[in-house]
């Protein structure tokens, strides 16, 4: 089980070093795409970096699509990873 | 020098690309790195027989067909003589545990007749995977042309559907029959296990539907096209490396090549994903997009032997059969390094052509390579490189024909090496990182690269970003073509020359 402030800090930082983001404005409110100023050709280069990080496959395409904010992302990859390791 | 659009690559894909937009009224200039244009298509000649090297035959030809219609609306079609497969010709596949020989012909009809004669206990998976096949391409808008785009390119890669391992397994227990279905992976070159039924489907479909060859082969496709941009007034500047894309304002401001500057609004570049990252400057991407090209993963490559035969007639009904010496099961295309000569392909596409008095003696000898194979063998240029590789090179040859005549006959031991093709080769001549033969993986463990970058003006093309194989590459170059113009109003105009 990988817990949730293990998730948010992993992905604090990954979104960090490859976006190139400040990390005061990592919080969990900030939309990715307003805030962030991440954009749809981003989306894919984020899945994967995660993918890579926590070693799973963000294969719930609904929930990754309906993520807005950094809060979501942090939910969605506690949830897959833990889920996918279960299975393991 | 001044175009509103560069194109970076003259392959099949960028030809494609380019012909489009000149046919809407833009300027376009091509670029190409190799002395000749055309990419894999080009093709060589030795002792008068002209070889080809990346086409030998491609579906979608057809009356309604996709890449006919797409051709017809470029204008080449009719610049070309289009040669079916007859009904009798087939992938002839021998399995090498059992021995088995099956005819894959080129038709669901045919090919279902012959796996329910040769599987009988097999029936209902037979028909249940051809019809699931069937089901998907009706899906695609590449062989079911009243769907739109945009949706179907949004949902490509998603990894929710099953892999072709998987779909399978679950529908039939013969392995040999695992690996008759799966042969169609050769022609792009992702494993059974990997590959989601989607990708498969778009190659599979075709072939099934019907092959056919271009009389003069993959070179007299690149002599139609270049005809056809002559006339459209697009420059081609060959033997012209680009060497870095010029950026403005955050925004293409054109090429650098080795000759001098270009000019341009937009660039397109075809050659493989990952090198794009060494033609744009530091900082336009983000980190996460260059790890993820970076560590794309790859097909694998091939070694080709191509021969010559004397009196072609000894070599059975080759003309119109591909000869193929495989495993049983999945694993398929995992390569024996021990005995990388035991699973070959053989063909003779050079046959096909109606003028055929050099081309019919030319052979060509299949097996898949790796990088490993060479990798020793990777110092100097080409063409100098150590008596050791050559050595290596001929000797591999030269197992790989007299494993030709022991699975089909004394004939095909009298094959003649004229050229060999490495992995090295194709990383030298094709540009493609370690001689990948298609390119990037199309693999349910990745994410292929996209047509747009964030880099406005900067497009990507050619069979990494949607399909490997002509079909696959052309309509990549149709995709970014229709990216910059406007996707579904260009898709609407090709659809309709069905
Ligand atoms: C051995 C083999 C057999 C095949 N058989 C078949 C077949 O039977 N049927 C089929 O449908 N497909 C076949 N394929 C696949 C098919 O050939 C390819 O998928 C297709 O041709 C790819 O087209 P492309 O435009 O994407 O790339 P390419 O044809 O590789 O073109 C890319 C071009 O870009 C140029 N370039 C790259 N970087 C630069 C630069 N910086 N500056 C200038 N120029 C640059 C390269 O020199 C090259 O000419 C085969 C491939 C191989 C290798």
């Amino acid at each position: 089980m990988i817990s949730e402030e293990q998730v948010r800090r992993r992905v604090t930082q990954i979104m960090a070093e490859e976006f190139e983001l400040e990390p005061e404005l990592l919080q969990p409110d900030a939309t990715l795409y307003e805030d962030l100023g991440l954009d749809s050709l981003d989306a894919v280069d984020m899945v994967v970096a995660l993918e890579k990080a926590f070693g799973m496959k963000m294969t719930d395409e609904e929930a990754v699509r309906a993520v807005r904010t950094l809060g979501d992302l942090f939910e969605v990859v506690g949830r897959l990873s833990n889920q996918q390791a279960a299975k393991e | 020098m001044k175009a509103e659009v560069v194109v970076i690559g003259s392959g099949i894909s960028g030809l494609t690309a380019a012909a489009l937009l000149a046919k809407k009224g833009r300027r376009v200039i091509i670029l190409e790195r190799n002395k000749r244009p055309g990419g894999a298509l080009k093709r060589f000649t030795r002792r008068g027989i002209p070889f080809d090297i990346g086409f030998h035959y491609s579906g979608g030809m057809g009356k309604g067909e996709i890449l006919r219609a797409l051709w017809e609306y470029i204008g080449v079609w009719p610049r070309l003589v289009v040669l079916p497969f007859p009904p009798e010709g087939n992938e002839n596949l021998r399995i090498t545990d059992s021995g088995r020989v099956i005819r894959a012909f080129f038709s669901y009809d045919r090919l279902e007749d012959e796996l329910q004669r040769v599987f009988p206990g097999e029936k209902q998976g037979i028909s249940t995977y051809l019809n699931r096949i069937r089901e998907i391409a009706n899906t695609i808008p590449f062989f079911n042309p009243d769907l739109p785009l945009t949706p179907y390119l949004h949902d490509l890669f998603s990894p929710k559907s099953i892999s072709l391992a998987q779909f399978l397994t679950s529908l039939i227990q013969d392995t040999d029959l695992h690996a008759v279905l799966s042969s169609p992976v050769f022609l792009y070159g992702v494993p059974p296990r990997e590959v989601n039924l989607t990708i498969h489907a778009s190659v599979a479909h075709p072939l099934y539907s019907g092959v056919y060859a271009i009389d003069g082969g993959g070179q007299a496709i690149v002599d139609a096209f270049l005809a056809t941009l002559a006339e459209a007034g697009v420059d081609i500047l060959t033997g012209q490396e680009v060497e870095s894309v010029l950026v403005k304002e955050n925004q293409v401001a054109g090429v650098k090549t080795s000759e001098g500057e270009i000019c341009a609004s937009h660039v397109i570049y075809t050659g493989h994903p990952t090198s794009l990252l060494d033609l744009v400057p530091d900082g336009i991407f983000r980190k996460a997009f260059y790890n993820r090209m970076r560590n794309l993963i790859n097909t694998d490559s091939m070694f080709i032997v191509f021969g010559a035969i004397d009196d072609p007639d000894t070599l059975g009904d080759l003309t119109w059969a591909n000869y193929y010496n495989i495993g049983t099961g999945l694993d398929i295309m995992n390569l024996d390094l021990r005995h990388p000569e035991k699973w070959i392909m053989i063909n003779a596409p050079g046959r096909r052509d109606s003028n055929s008095t050099g081309a019919s003696r030319g052979v060509l000898l299949i097996r898949m390579s790796v990088w490993d194979e060479v990798a020793r063998f990777d110092q100097g240029v080409q063409g100098k490189r150590s008596a050791a590789y050559r050595k290596w090179k001929a000797e591999s040859a030269d197992k790989m024909i007299e494993q030709a005549g022991r699975l089909w006959g004394n004939a095909f031991s009298r094959i003649e090496p004229l050229a060999i093709g490495t992995p090295l080769t194709f990383r030298d001549r094709l540009g493609s990182p370690m001689g990948a033969t298609y390119g990037v993986r199309h693999s349910m463990n990745q994410f292929s690269p996209g047509v747009r970058t964030r880099l406005p003006g900067l497009w990507l093309s050619g069979q990494g970003t949607l399909m490997a194989g002509i079909m696959g590459a052309s309509l990549a170059g149709m995709v970014t073509a229709g990216e910059i113009e406007s996707l579904e109003p260009l898709w609407d105009e090709v659809r309709q020359c069905r």
